[in-house]
């Protein structure tokens, strides 16, 4: 056992004694970069002992910089080493190397040094390494341990062996410092940047086989400043290298470093692109369907730890299509669980509604609504092309995968078909719709000092821009703040951007500086200010997705609210499809508003009007849909018997009938200030 | 009355250089620096702005190409050297845009055969050129690379990244000093969107032209010149990552059913307008490149440029 700390103390004395050895000047071919660590870190072209000297103790004497010198010197001395070992490697050929990795060909880097155990283990590490698609260096008595099994070794096989002794490792850092300066834009001498370069640029990692000299451990151990991971197989212990097997010690090391292997292809048997999203599945096509209220269903998207899921493994428990009788509504649980390095709970519920489209991206399956409310269709085509449950479990898995690449690391899926085993793992799934609802429920506008935006429908309403509060969700009712939140975290620059929110300007408007300053931007300049709370003055703009339109109704000095599922003729004398061609398209309209319908139960809906004592009339169907809710929350306000008081289409369908019925019930709205 | 032309705008168009002489390390004659506008085009009060640039599309697979163009050029479509050089001594095209079309082929394999092409054009003319590459993820990596390494040294400018096709266009860009055209489809925040991805992989703001894609007139083109328009107004608001010159090429114009279904004894000249308009409209919106690929359309749009920029007196818009 070697202990690593002790050894890369008495390494980097070694490299420190070494150094004024140096006798010759000495220089690479091919190189614009003098000796390219030395050059990156410190600006200053190293060629002979003095320099050397000093570029060493300039870096606080670093056994990286020591090592290069070194090996330089050894070179210009002795000549290069004869093939196979290709020594330094010239600037014509990294350009190429470095297009691979920006053009995502190679996906990472890997050193693999020392001397293998036996002569199989190298060869497996490498293989794999060249199946998950890295270009891998080599140095030492690796070399030969792999040409002798018969490994090919050279570019075209991606394995590349650099020289001899573990200490020609050094050109491993050598490569990854140039492709810094070219492709990087690192300026040389500018170390800091080199070092963050390398650090969440380069990806790249080391394999330490046994057998390397105290000044070779601390040259490999001086790597982790370049924020490598060492994983070490066997003779090591102590420092912060991590030990590891053979069968998973790429596995690990590409974890720690965060490469991923990307997807491309999904196996199965139908088609899957965006350009299927939009197709249905009517009831004379489809062979099976489930949920949407004809049996039990439910899809719960959950993040587990990295070791507990297996990545692209698809499990069906309970009978598969074949079993299934054509026509038939069957049960179906869902249930995806994924595991990434940068994965957090809160991104579950947005991850989980993106089932919704991959499933509809399936030329055969179509899917709608969410959680335990979905409805999902196989069709007759699809299935007599042989597509089975299990194939949806590929789609998700596969596409989760492919999507977002950056945030998980596996993804495995479960479909239940098992009606006993649906109904329990819906139970489950049902608390935790529970606990996460809880979590944005207590949210005030007032605890956070950020609110998050939504431009996704600038597409064709080119200057809207939607402001979503933990209070105020998104008008098309999908976007909550917290999803708002977590959408701009994975996709920094999506959608969905953060807006401070600044000083207050209206407070009980909701106008402030911070807000209106991002949406003078965001709507190129087109809007200048933006009440969150008020129809009246200076509304938030409308795309078309909203699911509700809230607009006043000056004749009763009150706030009515028709939804988008309502068909007919609203006190106001127009249709909501109507009142939607009037108001839409990006335009802001004092006295209309865009709203979700959740957005009636907040205690911000119509704040800037006086509150939601203005609300006079609302669509009987809505009406139904709110009111355990509503009820609850005006009993909270002491206004226990207002319910009532608010007319729908059976007791208002005229501007005349509803003044009638108002004043009737003696709602409160006709005794408000006015409102115009 | 003389309107004002700055409209009380800050932000300034960025430039991109276009080929480089042999004094820049490469073997144009010329090279050119795109850009640098403060306001919309025909505008400016000082008439020394320049008219944007004609690209001349050449192919390397002709079977591809438009039956019109065939037809017009004849067997000059067939000689891809002759073909360039036509277009720059006789046609008078600023720039050349190489399609590759030969990549669009099924299982297209030769690379070296196409580096080969990409030196023949080179060596046929002088003018700054504009490659387009392979659209195929199979095959992306080598095109790009290829491309980029042939032309070293020469300032390219490299089509068409887009949202999930942008790597190996970035990666020949940065290995090789190349400039690349960004597209999107008509959306100005798609648009901004991918310049942010190009930079967050290393792309620099000077080495990206901006293409909004260009729809046929009467077949989208609207659209494509209201994204224009918001584009360049959010750059000329200070939105940097907006602020680069816009390409457009209205290659749909050949293959609309009015060009298609036209007398064949007017096809052509239908044709020609077609492309034309669309170009002049383009122009109008602020594009720094006009891509055309009948000869005739050149001379036509260089007339109306010299026309448009006539009308303006010392004192600006009339």
């Amino acid at each position: 056992m070697t202990d690593v700390e002790i050894a890369k103390k008495q390494g980097e004395h070694q490299l420190k004694d070494s150094l004024p050895a140096i006798k010759n000047t000495f220089a690479y071919e091919d190189t614009a970069y003098h000796l390219p660590i030395s050059f990156a870190l410190t600006g200053t072209a190293v060629h002979d002992k003095n320099t050397a000297l000093d570029v060493f103790s300039k870096t606080g004497n670093n056994p990286i910089v020591a090592s290069e010198c070194l090996l330089a010197e050894k070179t210009a001395t002795q000549g290069k080493e004869p093939a196979p070992y290709t020594g330094f490697i010239g600037d014509t050929v990294i350009r190429k190397l470095g297009y691979s990795l920006v053009d995502g060909s190679i996906l990472g880097l890997a050193l693999v040094i020392g001397t293998p155990d036996s002569p199989g283990a190298a060869a497996a590490i490498c293989r794999e390494l060249q199946e998950k698609y890295m270009l891998t260096f080599l140095a030492g008595p690796v070399i030969p341990s792999l040409s002798d099994n018969g490994v090919k070794l050279g570019l075209e096989y991606r394995l590349i062996p650099l020289g001899s002794t573990p200490a020609y490792g050094i050109h491993f850092v050598d490569i990854i410092a140039r492709v810094a300066m070219m492709f990087g834009g690192v300026t040389p001498g500018d170390a800091s940047r080199l070092l963050a370069y390398a650090a969440e640029r380069a990806k790249a990692i080391v394999i330490v086989f046994p057998g390397l000299s105290d000044s070779e451990i601390a040259l490999v151990d001086g790597m982790r400043v370049l924020g490598f991971p060492i994983l070490s197989l066997g003779d090591y212990r102590g420092g912060a290298w991590i030990s590891s097997d053979a069968d998973t010690i790429v596995r690990k090391g590409m974890e720690e470093k965060g490469i991923r292997v990307n997807v491309t292809a999904i196996p199965i048997p139908m088609g899957c692109s965006p350009a299927f999203e939009g197709k249905s599945i009517r009831k004379e096509e489809m062979y099976v369907e489930f949920g949407g209220g004809r049996s039990t269903a439910f899809e719960l998207l959950r993040m587990r730890p990295v070791a507990d899921v297996t990545d692209g493994k698809v499990t069906v428990i309970g009978p598969e299509i074949d079993s299934m009788k054509e026509g038939s509504a069957n049960p179906l649980g869902i249930i995806i669980e994924v595991a990434g390095k940068t994965m957090k709970k809160d991104y579950e519920p947005v991850l989980e509604r993106r089932i919704h489209n991959f499933v509809n991206y399936g030329e055969g399956s179509w899917h709608v609504a969410q959680r335990d409310l979905i409805w999902v269709r196989l069709s007759k085509e699809a299935v007599a092309k042989g597509v089975k449950i299990e194939h949806l479990g590929k789609l998700l898995a596969s596409k989760f995968r492919m999507d977002f690449p950056q945030l998980l690391d596996a993804v495995s899926v479960t479909l239940i078909t098992d009606p006993v085993k649906v109904a329990d793992a819906r139970k489950e799934a049902e608390r935790i719709y529970e606990e996460r609802d809880a979590r944005i429920k207590g949210m005030r506008d007032n605890d956070v000092s950020t609110y998050y935006s939504c431009t996704l429908c600038q597409t064709f309403a080119p200057n809207h821009v939607c402001v979503i509060t933990p209070e105020r969700p998104a008008l098309c009712g999908a976007i909550s703040w917290l999803d708002g939140k977590i959408a701009y975290e994975i996709s920094p620059s999506g959608a969905n951007q953060p807006v401070e929110k600044g000083a207050v300007i209206n407070a009980q408007n909701g106008e402030f500086d911070g807000v209106n300053r991002f949406i003078r931007k965001a709507s190129h300049g087109e809007i200048d200010r933006c009440s969150l709370y008020s129809v009246m003055e200076y509304p938030m703009t409308c795309c078309g997705c909203f699911e509700a339109i809230a607009l006043m109704l000056p004749e009763v000095n009150g706030i009515m609210v028709v939804n988008r599922e309502f068909k007919g003729v609203t006190p106001s004398g127009m249709s909501f499809s109507t009142l939607a061609g009037t108001i839409g398209g990006g335009a802001q309209t004092p006295g209309f508003a865009g709203i979700s319908k959740n957005y009636i139960l907040s205690d911000r809906f119509l704040q800037g009007e006086g509150g939601i004592e203005r609300l006079v009339w609302l669509p009987s169907q809505l009406k139904e849909e709110l009111k355990n809710r509503f009820e609850q929350k005006l009993a909270g306000m002491g206004l226990k018997d207002f319910f009532d008081k608010i007319a729908d289409e059976t007791k208002a369908t005229t501007i005349e009938e509803l003044m009638v019925y108002l004043e009737k019930v003696k709602h409160p709205a006709l005794a408000m200030k006015s409102l115009v | 009355m003389a309107a004002d032309a700055q409209f009380g705008w800050s932000g300034t168009i960025g430039e991109v250089t276009l080929g480089a002489t042999k004094a820049e390390g490469g073997t144009r004659r010329v090279s050119y620096r795109i850009g640098g506008g403060s306001t919309l085009p025909f505008l400016e009060k000082e008439v020394s702005s320049p008219s944007p640039l004609i690209a001349f599309e050449v192919c390397d697979y002709p079977p591809f190409w438009s039956p019109i163009i065939r037809n017009y050029c004849g067997d000059l479509v067939n000689n891809l050297a002759e073909w360039t050089k036509t277009a720059d001594t006789t046609y008078g095209a600023d720039l050349i845009r190489l399609h590759l079309n030969s990549t669009r082929q099924r299982n297209f394999t030769d690379i070296t055969a196409m580096g080969k092409t990409v030196e023949t054009v080179l060596s046929a003319s002088t003018l700054p050129l504009v490659i387009e590459g392979s659209n195929e993820p199979k095959i992306d990596s080598e095109v790009f690379q290829k491309c980029g390494e042939t032309g070293q040294g020469e300032r390219l400018l490299l089509g068409t990244a887009e949202a999930g096709h942008y790597r190996s266009i970035a990666a020949a860009a940065l290995a090789y000093n190349h400039s690349l055209i960004a597209q999107s489809p008509i959306d100005v925040n798609l648009a901004k969107q991918l310049n942010i991805l190009l930079k967050e992989i290393g792309v620099q703001r000077d080495h990206i032209v901006i293409d909004p894609y260009t729809g046929a007139l009467g077949y989208g083109f609207e659209y494509s010149y209201s994204a224009m328009e918001r584009i360049r107004f959010a750059a000329l608001k200070g939105d940097t990552d907006l602020a680069m010159p816009i390409i457009c090429s209205a290659a749909d114009t050949l293959s609309i059913k009015e060009v298609r279904e036209a007398d064949p004894a007017v096809q052509d000249a239908i044709a020609v307008s077609w492309e034309f308009y669309t170009g002049i409209a383009s122009a109008a919106a602020g594009a720094e490149i006009i891509c055309v690929r009948h000869p005739k359309t050149i001379g036509m749009l260089k007339e109306a440029f010299a026309g448009m920029k006539a009308r303006m007196g010392p004192g600006g818009v009339q």
